[in-house]
């Protein structure tokens, strides 16, 4: 078990060089977490952009105020779909979070009953308490009642931005990704490097430990510092009254997925690190890799908002699984078993790939 | 052994050995060669033909137990500056695989060795460069090698820390440590090796003992004489014309170079002197510098080329090849 006590040896030194830099470390961690959620979050509280469904079967010139009643606050975005059919085709695929049926006897009642009908879905049911006083205030201005009918869950399985009850749970999803991936390449890469140039990895080389040693111990103690940054990255998105829908379950998933995350990106360090001598190249190279891979994970919108052209990347990128992975527990407080597979699948195959891939690359690595 | 770097030969069949208990000297101007040997000795680099064996092992075949022959000391200093002097010595005790109990027992004696005990639980980024010198001394000789190399272990030290190190070096070799050390100290190789070998173009281009290498560049030997600048002149036109040498002046000391029959002459001038009652503050001779059998070895061309090494950061890359 020599590579193990060897990996740990190595693992200690890079902890206690992190506990001797521990401040620098959750200050810097804190920085980006900090700004994104506290400042980037704000700006959907006020515009929350929930899709709409309304059938309008009135028609009359009291709907239509009513519908543009709706319109101008900014919370809500509608969509007119002629029958109501079409409109509940549309709930159950997520593409709408709502469906507001408008009866013909609006606003009286029809024979009874009201004559606004609204359906949800259980899915999203978070969101449509946002919106639901606001149509039933409406209606009421229009002098008539709502009748609200919950429809089952959406198939689609992925929280999209709108079906957010709010703006900041979405982005604290984006931000734990963003995180760990940016700390595991700044980090451990830059970590490599600076070994090189100290001469620590010649060290490590002439030693009798095993080449292998090292580079675990970098993507052991890079999991390490990423749960670190998970915690404080959730701590700022709870004094942002961020919640994790699935509650501690939830909360473990979250670490799971972001120990997935930081073994593909200190795999990804490891690789480059191995092959590019200078901070500066390293630094320029690991921007163009992590930046888009980022970027089109969807951390700030939603992954169906880019153009088709890009959907490829966005389908491959690790990123994406892991912060539809963390949406899934902190929005819809459900984990549905088919988007697990697909999460784990692709994560646990992509950190395998990369460890293996640092592993066989820095087998010809030398001090 | 040969290492060739794509079309660059590095070290270009060299064969050598070293006597167990010798310090053995590795003399050569930059680019000699010098540091990839040494990486071949230590098993970074392996060679493209060629083996090494230490004590008897095959450096690659029998790597671990070799490795643990070995030590090993760069010129620059390599402490985790983060970590405390006891951290840096448990680590690197443990990447040894000494084992719990003779760990601790050894890092009691290498803090007492190196006179850091008492800064032991401090970081080691907060220590003089003679301290860190001294802790990475003792840090390359936790596993108790039988081989220790030194690559410039000398370089940028004052002269306290040099002579502390070259104390050091000898206690070390006195307790039966072989020493390899290379070092751009001319003074420093002739003051601590038993053997040197001087390496140009990845060359072994000569070998011996000190006062050997000297005898080979030259038979002769030089007689110094210390004077006052008013007899300098004097001395001078004595020894040119009398005994038909070619002294060099510089304010009170004379040098002249005696080719043959060196040991006579010295006598005769010396008698000279005394019997014109020249006034003498010393007169020595002495063999001819390493300074003058490295010049006479490698040529006097400045070795330094432009371009390959843009900055310092790139010279540390660079330490690999």
């Amino acid at each position: 078990m020599t590579l193990l006590e060897d990996t740990l040896t190595l693992y200690k030194r890079e902890m206690l060089i992190f506990k001797s830099h521990l401040r620098t470390n959750i200050i810097r961690s804190a920085m980006f977490p900090i700004i994104f959620i506290f400042f980037f979050g704000s700006l959907g509280s006020s515009s929350t952009n929930i899709h709409v469904a309304v059938v309008n079967y009135a028609g009359n010139p009291q709907s239509l105020s009513f519908i543009n009643s709706l319109t101008t606050s900014r919370a809500i975005s509608i969509t007119s779909v002629t029958t109501q059919t079409d409109a509940l085709n549309q709930l159950s695929g997520s593409t709408v979070t709502a469906v507001i049926v408008i009866l013909p006897s609006f606003p009286k009642p029809s024979s009874g009953n009201p004559a606004v009908d609204v359906y949800y879905s259980t899915s999203n049911f978070a969101a449509v308490q946002t919106i639901l006083p606001l149509i039933q205030q409406e209606a009421a201005s229009a002098g008539s009642t709502v009748n609200v009918n919950q429809q089952p869950s959406a198939t689609s399985l992925r929280p999209l931005y709108g079906t957010a009850s709010n703006y900041v749970v979405f982005l604290v999803g984006g931000i734990i990704s963003m995180t760990v991936a940016f700390g595991m390449t700044f980090g451990t890469g830059m970590s490599i490097i600076t070994d090189r140039q100290l001469g620590n990895l010649k060290s490590f080389l002439i030693s009798p430990i095993s080449k292998n040693a090292i580079v675990f111990s970098k993507i052991l103690a890079g999991m390490t510092e990423a749960m670190l940054y998970i915690a404080i990255t959730l701590l700022i998105g709870m004094a942002d009254g961020v919640g994790i829908a699935m509650g501690f379950v939830g909360l473990a998933w979250i670490f799971i997925i972001g120990g997935l995350v930081a073994v593909c990106f200190a795999g990804i360090s490891v690789i480059l690190a191995s092959r590019i001598e200078k901070v500066e190249v390293y630094t320029i190279v690991a921007q163009v890799i992590v930046m888009p891979l980022w970027f089109l994970s969807g951390a700030f919108f939603p992954t169906t908002a880019f153009p088709s052209i890009m959907q490829p990347i966005v389908a491959v990128d690790p990123l994406t699984y892991a912060t539809q992975g963390i949406r899934n527990v902190m929005m819809l407080g459900y984990y549905p078993l088919q988007a697990i597979a697909l999460d784990m699948g692709v994560l646990l195959s992509v950190a395998a790939a990369l460890l293996i891939g640092s592993v066989l690359l820095f087998k010809n690595y030398t001090a | 052994m040969t290492k060739k770097f794509g079309d660059f030969t590095a070290v270009n069949n060299v064969s050598f050995s070293i006597e167990a208990g010798k310090i053995y000297g590795i003399l050569g101007p930059n680019g000699a060669g010098k540091t990839t040997m040494i990486s071949l000795i230590l098993g970074i680099e392996k060679p493209t033909s060629g083996r090494i064996l230490v004590d008897g092992l095959d450096n690659i075949k029998h790597k671990s137990e070799v490795k643990q022959l070995i030590g090993f000391m760069t010129q620059e200093t390599i402490v985790d500056s983060d970590l405390t002097a006891y951290e840096n010595l448990e680590i690197g005790a443990k990447l040894y695989h000494i084992s719990q109990g003779e760990a601790k027992a050894a890092i009691e004696r290498a803090l007492e060795e190196s006179e850091l005990t008492e800064f032991k639980d401090k970081p080691a980024g907060t220590f003089s460069g003679g301290m860190k010198r001294r802790l990475y001394l003792v840090k390359s000789m936790l596993h108790d090698p039988k081989v220790l190399i030194l690559d410039e272990p000398t370089t940028g030290l004052d002269v306290h820390n040099r002579v502390g190190m070259w104390k050091h070096i000898r206690e070390l070799n006195g307790n039966g440590v072989t020493i390899i050390l290379t070092t751009q100290y001319l003074e420093e190789a002739e003051e601590l090796c038993n053997e040197i070998s001087v390496m140009d173009h990845g060359k072994i281009i000569a070998s011996g003992t000190p006062s050997e290498l000297k005898r080979m560049v030259s038979k002769g030997q030089v007689v110094e004489i210390i004077t006052n600048k008013e007899s300098a002149q004097k001395i001078m036109r004595v020894l040119q014309h009398e005994f038909k040498l070619s002294p060099m002046v510089k304010d009170d000391k004379i040098e002249a170079y005696l080719e043959s029959n060196s040991v006579a002459l010295f006598a005769r001038i010396l008698g000279r002197l005394i019997k014109e009652k020249l006034p003498l503050v010393s007169i020595s001779m002495h063999l001819p510098t390493m300074d003058d059998v490295f010049i006479k070895l490698t040529g006097s061309s400045l070795r330094d080329s432009v371009g390959e090494n843009k900055s310092d950061r790139d010279r540390i890359m660079l330490q690999r090849h």
